[in-house]
């Protein structure tokens, strides 16, 4: 059953049984009130006919001067006083319980005339709608009982007629009261609806969907705890979604770049093997490619290597010197930039630092190594390390080709090339900086980028000192 | 001679699939950027395109969907093997798709069977003093003419079409007998004696042991 009609439901009953119960207590009050007033006039009138009867015995007895009237003459005078009467019945029994005389024929219950008896006063009892009263009189020296009937079936009538009244009454006001309380109860709950239909919505995968909060009761505090959850969710699901986006991005982008080396491997070997006579040009011009595209598949496993054991070996993370460490990276890079006739220097100032020394060196090696590529020759490229501001600031700075600046968001993505044709004659993968990146953010720093097309690149990254290690 | 524009921004595959397509006996222009290709597209004059998907300038689905020139041919090359990229290829009219990497004779066989549907491809092959009419399905030696059962004259088409190439059984029976086929290299055996028999090729059509067959340029014959 729903909830609305449950309420409504309960209620109905509730009050209809209150407005039931109100009302018959009430009918039943003014019935035995209006009883009440009924009885004395009853007993008034009992009390009226023996008393008329006695003082009537009197008067006879004196008239036939005779000392006691036996129970015969007694039920002659009963015929001649109450025979004619149209009014209720009476009855009189000797104490024997024998009936002396009867005006008419009367059923009143067993046990009055004994509880008149036991008592020895008058007893009124109401049976089927008569109203019968009995007494103990004593007439002419004998204990005589005399029971009176009278119709009350005018007061029972009147309490029928306000049962039916007050049923129909009640029933009308049932059948507005359930017709007011559909609708309140409707119009209360209708906010209830709204939140159902939200979260079935949201339920079935529409996460931008909202429940409106109006009013301030417990149903739009509710909706708006439902509303805080969706959006929890959303959240939650965005970033999976993008995770799981970024993965297929990367899966895509590897199996792109392993795959174009892997075609001319293939197609060239498959060249050499099938064609008859190959000149010797074309041998020599097929296995250079051959090897060329086998070193860029070499160069990218490194890669993929380095940037899926960053994060995953055992880092251990010690206090460097970085005006040595900086030293010790210089040594081994400058071969590579004189061998490429690129002016080169490096320096820090000294100072500790607590950084993972392999993967401190290989970020500068990637980043110097960018540089050379990007330089000409001629050019020069400048490594510098400083403290400021609480933060390890190292730049690599070069003169090269520069990065167009609508690319500078993109070239830290695995596998973006700004320059194709030219990264991959340089044996590039398109991983260094996203090595760099993932090496950064394990030393919870920050890496930027400032270039100028023609000009050069600027590379800065800062890496929070920790407060005792900063500048001595 | 049937042209064919390679569009690819790999220098080497480009190179690599030129130099097959040599093998066949097409000419071949090579592209490497997206909007350079869909200009020669709509005014050079080609047999057939080979599209790379992913391009510089403009991608391939996107120079498929801004053709004008319909009735050309094209087979995509791309690297992403993903069905609903190749359903995409072929929806927006490509007549093939082949993944990376391939191999030289796999690419060849697919860029005749779609020159075939297109009816590009010359109908009369000519080997020495061997003629083969493929619109007659007819085969003369000299002015004699040569009876074979049709998979004979497909295996000798092939050959024809593939000369100095050495082709594995394998390769044989896929473009012959179909790519269903799970015929044994046997049957390929017993045609290739058949053929040598009846054209008197036995020296021409070698053996080439662990590899499979090569018809020899007729010209080193002589």
């Amino acid at each position: 059953m729903k909830l609305w009609q449950k309420i409504f439901l309960y209620t109905l009953i509730l009050v209809m049984l209150a407005v039931g119960v109100t009302s018959i207590l009430l009918l039943k009050n003014s019935f035995s009130m209006a009883l009440d007033q009924k009885k004395q006039g009853v007993y008034n009138e009992h009390e009226f006919a023996v008393a008329g009867f006695k003082s009537m015995m009197v008067t006879e007895r004196l008239k036939e001067n005779a000392v006691v009237l036996d129970e015969k003459a007694l039920a002659g005078f009963m015929e001649e006083a109450f025979g004619e009467e149209g009014g209720g019945g009476i009855v009189f029994f000797n104490s024997d319980g024998g009936q002396v005389y009867a005006n008419k024929r009367m059923d009143f219950p067993e046990g009055l005339l004994g509880a008149a008896r036991k008592s020895g006063k008058s007893y009124m009892q109401v049976y089927q709608n008569q109203m019968y009263v009995a007494s103990s009189e004593s007439i002419e020296g004998k204990t005589y009982y005399v029971v009176t009937g009278h119709d009350i079936s005018e007061v029972v009538a009147m309490h029928e007629d306000m049962l039916k009244r007050i049923l129909a009454v009640s029933m009308g006001c049932a059948m507005g009261i359930a017709f007011v309380l559909l609708i309140l109860v409707k119009i209360l709950l209708h906010p209830l609806q709204k939140i159902n239909e939200g979260t079935r919505a949201i339920a079935a995968g529409s996460y931008r969907e909202r429940i409106p909060e109006t009013g301030k009761d417990e149903l739009s505090e509710l909706a708006h705890n439902m509303n805080q959850m969706a959006e929890a969710v959303e959240t939650n699901v965005r970033a999976l979604e993008d995770v799981a986006e970024n993965r297929k991005q990367f899966i895509d982008n590897l199996s792109h770049e392993m795959k174009t080396p892997l075609t001319s491997i293939l197609g060239f070997a498959d060249l050499l093997q099938i064609q008859k006579d190959v000149s010797e040009e074309h041998r020599m011009e097929y296995a250079g490619i051959i090897k060329e595209e086998a070193a860029r598949l070499r160069a990218l496993s490194g890669k993929l290597m380095e940037l899926i054991t960053v994060g995953q070996a055992s880092l251990e993370y010690r206090r460097e010197d970085m005006g040595r460490l900086f030293e010790e990276i210089g040594a081994s890079l400058k071969m590579v930039a004189d061998s490429h006739k690129i002016a080169f220097s490096c320096h820090s100032e000294p100072g500790e630092l607590r950084v993972e020394r392999e993967l401190f060196k290989s970020l500068l090696y990637n980043l110097v190594d960018n540089a050379v590529k990007a330089s000409e020759e001629g050019g020069s490229i400048r490594v510098e390390g400083r403290f400021a501001d609480g933060q390890f600031q190292a730049i690599v700075e070069d003169e090269g080709v520069g990065i167009p600046e609508e690319e500078i968001g993109k070239i830290v993505q695995a596998f973006y090339m700004v320059d194709k044709a030219r990264s991959r004659a340089n044996g590039g993968a398109g991983l260094g900086l996203a090595l760099c990146r993932e090496i950064v953010s394990l030393h919870h720093g920050t890496m930027r980028f400032f270039s100028r097309l023609g000009e050069g690149t600027r590379v800065l990254i800062a890496i929070p000192a920790d407060p005792e290690g900063g500048k001595p | 001679m049937i042209k064919i524009l390679i569009v690819e921004d790999d220098a080497n595959i480009a190179k690599l699939v030129e130099a097959t397509a040599a093998i066949g006996g097409y000419e071949a222009e090579v592209c490497s950027d997206g909007e350079e290709a869909f200009e020669r597209m709509e005014h050079g004059d080609y047999g057939l395109i080979l599209l790379d998907v992913m391009l510089p300038g403009m991608d391939g689905f996107e120079i498929m969907r801004r053709r004008t020139k319909t009735d050309v041919p094209v087979i995509f090359i791309t690297a992403r093997q993903e069905l609903t990229d190749k359903v995409r290829g072929l929806r927006l009219g490509a007549d093939d798709y082949i993944v990376k990497p391939f191999e030289a004779m796999e690419l060849l066989a697919r860029i005749e069977v779609v020159l075939r549907r297109v009816k590009r491809t010359d109908h009369v092959l000519q080997y020495g003093d061997i003629t083969v009419n493929l619109e007659e399905h007819s085969c003369r030696r000299g002015e004699e003419e040569v009876y074979l059962t049709p998979k004979e004259f497909d295996v000798l088409s092939f050959f024809i079409r593939h000369k100095d190439v050495a082709v594995s059984r394998e390769r044989l029976l896929a473009a012959v007998w179909g790519y269903e086929y799970e015929g044994e290299s046997r049957t390929v055996d017993i045609h290739i004696q058949q053929i040598r028999k009846k054209l008197n090729l036995k020296n021409r059509l070698v053996t080439i042991p662990k590899l499979g067959y090569r018809l020899e340029s007729a010209k080193e014959q002589q």
